[in-house]
């Protein structure tokens, strides 16, 4: 159960963030592994921030999708990077939500004094993805290994059947549901009549915010180059309604009979390859090191929903995470200067948004006396967000992270945001910051 | 050296042919070093070839060349020189024995670079007489690498009044090991694919018979890499790396690494992991 107050703690530091540009799936970034692209960042963090041969509390980070040999990806990124090798570290994964989660983690231990400065990360590569050996071969090869004679090793051959030989490839969908998270988001779409032209106007908008954001050099401190690449490969500048409107609507196969599917490639994210760092740390380390408090981590909320047997939508947990940080802190949705709401789908971001407006859903689904009403859209993800950067699933909560705190800190002290990040599995990870 | 004596070519050679250029002329080779430097300009390194070299030789992958790097651009314009009938010693049988390597300033992957190499030092040595092939690399008019490959040809005669051979790399105790690498047969063959040192006595058990080896061997050039890998994110900005290669590390084997801190870098030995037998010692030193 969520507490109903808050004990009397420190508020964690955002001193400042750094990740790679985000390259689309198989491309400029396909040779570089998880743990190339998590040391690549945290180096640059380092240089960011003087770090070198310093030691930080600690370093969380994750990936949501990870060879078996990396079991303790962070920790050896810390090892191959200018971070002091006395560094402590180790991985976290919530699916989409593991970026934010990890942020969390580090600012809840700031806050109880256990340690002074962290590191918050996540990486992911859809190029470099594990593939695993059928299930079926896998227990055939295990009892091969275990065998002690040739009579049984021979015996364990003889199971293996050509059908077993093909890899398993990582797949985008739910184990549960066996539907594609686009097609759960369609489904989601349809049950709450977000119109086609409305996903693609949200689509255009985060492109253009994001592209304006480069040009005015607002991710000058926040991307250091990787590879060649210095601006998120999948920001379209020039994205416009009319481009958006030539796009054949995809994951429609769990749409019934009739209804219209809406959404595409452009109004989804790709599959992207990327990494994103965020420095944390208590105010009295920021100040002794010299470095800037961009922001402060006030609150944080999970909370999952039953998608499966429930009826309700896979991406819908954030909507039921934030009333209950709300109430906690004794906010209202308006009381925030910038929001920042997760673009996994565009149709996610207007499904959320009219979930939050709707009485109805509001009393039922939340127990909600009253809805919590609408939210200024120019508040609204103003640096773009993962339609237009991409999407590597565990660095997106550091992008976010980061580009938040830097938005608080340039609008002035007292500002105050909030993030929404929806994750697979049907949960959601939910924060506010403050300057 | 004299200008004229710099050859530029317009595009890497062929390694195969040189090889086989070389093993064919190896008889009746003798006289002193030609003066012939080669050279190639405004090289650009090959994204893919980079990801493969990084992942075979255990560095991680990012927007700076391995500190060995650069070898993989010099080392076949060296071939063509040794390979060459005016080169005065036979291709086949020539030993690496010392590598030294300048790494002036971290290169950047997109670099524009200009490339030299040459041999001099032709010396004598008590099994035989050694020459050095040198490689400097610039960017911008500047030199950034610089590297001096020291090989033994067993049997054969420097010219009278040649110097002797200076093979020597002397390092402090090593007596803790810090890993264990187990080498695979197919690490030669891995390594040439990258590195297009297609050189038969590193390639499979029978090629390496051929030219008096019991087994493959590893190159000595991957294994200097490795250990540099190992250490990549401990290295200075800018240092010299020195290692003496001594016995053939056959293949499979394992191995293992051992380093200490010395004189503000790292004192490095690479042993087999029963025996004890150094393959490997190695100086890193700030420049």
């Amino acid at each position: 159960m969520a507490s109903n107050s808050k004990p009397a703690t420190r508020k964690a530091a955002i001193v400042g963030g750094n990740r790679i540009p985000f390259a689309r799936s198989n491309s400029t970034y396909a040779q570089a592994s998880n743990q190339d692209m998590l040391t690549a960042t945290l180096d640059g963090l380092v240089a960011r921030f003087g770090l070198q041969g310093k030691e930080v509390g600690e370093v969380v980070a994750g990936a949501v999708l990870k060879h078996a040999r990396d079991f303790n990806l962070t920790r050896e990124s810390v090892l191959g990077s200018k971070l002091a090798p006395s560094t402590p570290a180790y991985d976290v994964q919530q699916a989409c939500g593991t970026g934010l989660e990890a942020a969390i983690l580090v600012a809840n231990k700031i806050a109880l004094g256990q340690i002074e400065s962290g590191i918050a990360g996540g990486v992911d590569t859809t190029s470099d993805a594990p593939l695993a050996v059928s299930d079926d071969l896998r227990r055939v090869l295990i009892s091969l290994n275990n065998a002690k004679s040739v009579q049984d090793r021979l015996k364990a051959i003889a199971r293996i059947r050509p059908g077993m030989i093909a890899p398993e490839i990582p797949r985008n969908s739910e184990p549960r549901t066996g539907l594609a998270m686009g097609e759960h988001a369609q489904l989601t779409a349809h049950e709450w009549e977000i119109g086609r032209e409305e996903q693609d106007e949200l689509t255009v908008r985060s492109h253009s915010n994001m592209a304006a954001a480069y040009d005015q050099g607002f991710f000058d401190d926040l991307v250091t180059p990787f590879l060649g690449l210095s601006r998120d490969q999948n920001l379209r500048p020039d994205s416009s309604l009319e481009k958006l409107a030539k796009l054949k609507p995809v994951f429609d196969k769990a749409l019934p009979e009739g209804a219209e599917a809406t959404m595409t490639a452009g109004n989804s994210t790709p599959l992207t390859d990327g990494a994103s760092a965020v420095l944390l740390a208590s105010d009295e380390w920021a100040a002794e090191q010299g470095l800037p408090v961009l922001a402060h981590l006030v609150d944080a909320q999970t909370a999952a929903v039953d998608y499966v047997h429930g009826g309700e939508g896979l991406l819908m947990a954030p909507v039921y995470a934030v009333p209950r940080m709300l109430a906690r802190n004794g906010l209202s949705l308006q009381d925030f200067d910038f929001y920042e709401i997760h673009e996994a789908f565009a149709s996610t971001v207007l499904a959320t948004m009219k979930a939050w407006e709707d009485p109805a859903y509001c009393k039922e689904k939340l127990g909600l006396d009253a809805p919590l009403g609408s939210i200024d859209r120019s508040k609204l993800n103003v640096h773009g967000s993962s339609l237009a950067a991409g999407h590597p699933f565990a660095a997106t909560g550091g992008r976010i992270v980061a580009s938040l705190a830097k938005t608080l800190h340039q609008a002035g002290p007292g500002k105050r945001g909030l993030i929404s990040i929806c994750a697979a599995g049907g949960q959601g990870v939910v924060a506010i910051l403050e300057s | 050296m004299a200008a004229e004596d710099v050859t530029v070519l317009e595009s890497p050679p062929n390694m195969a042919a040189l090889f086989a250029r070389a093993a064919l002329t190896a008889r009746g080779r003798s006289g002193d070093l030609p003066g012939t430097r080669l050279a190639r300009r405004g090289v650009t390194v090959d994204a893919g070839n980079l990801a493969g070299y990084a992942r075979v030789c255990g560095f991680p992958l990012g927007d700076t060349l391995p500190p060995t790097y650069p070898h993989m651009l010099a080392f076949p314009l060296q071939m063509a020189l040794m390979s060459d009938r005016a080169f005065p010693l036979a291709l086949p049988g020539l030993v690496h024995v010392r590598n030294t390597i300048d790494v002036v300033r971290p290169i950047g992957a997109g670099e524009s670079l200009d490339l030299e190499v040459w041999a001099e030092r032709f010396a004598s040595h008590r099994s035989g007489a050694t020459v050095d092939l040198c490689a400097s690399v610039s960017a911008g008019g500047a030199e950034v690498w610089r590297s001096r490959s020291t090989y033994l040809a067993r049997g054969a005669k420097a010219p009278a009044g040649a110097p002797e051979a200076d093979v020597t790399v002397a390092v402090g105790d090593l007596e803790r090991s810090v890993a264990t690498w187990r080498i695979p047969d197919d690490a030669g063959r891995r390594y040439a694919a990258v590195s297009g040192d297609v050189n038969p006595i590193h390639l499979s058990g029978l090629t390496a018979k051929a030219f008096g080896f019991k087994r493959a061997i590893a190159h000595g050039m991957w294994v200097k890499a490795r250990v540099l890998g190992a250490l990549a994110n401990r290295l200075p900005e800018s240092f010299a790396v020195d290692v003496g290669f001594r016995k053939p590390l056959f293949l499979p084997s394992t191995v293992t690494l051992a380093t200490a801190q010395a004189g503000g870098g790292w004192d490095a030995a690479v042993r087999n992991a029963k025996s004890g037998t150094e393959h490997l010692v190695g100086t890193i030193r700030p420049l």
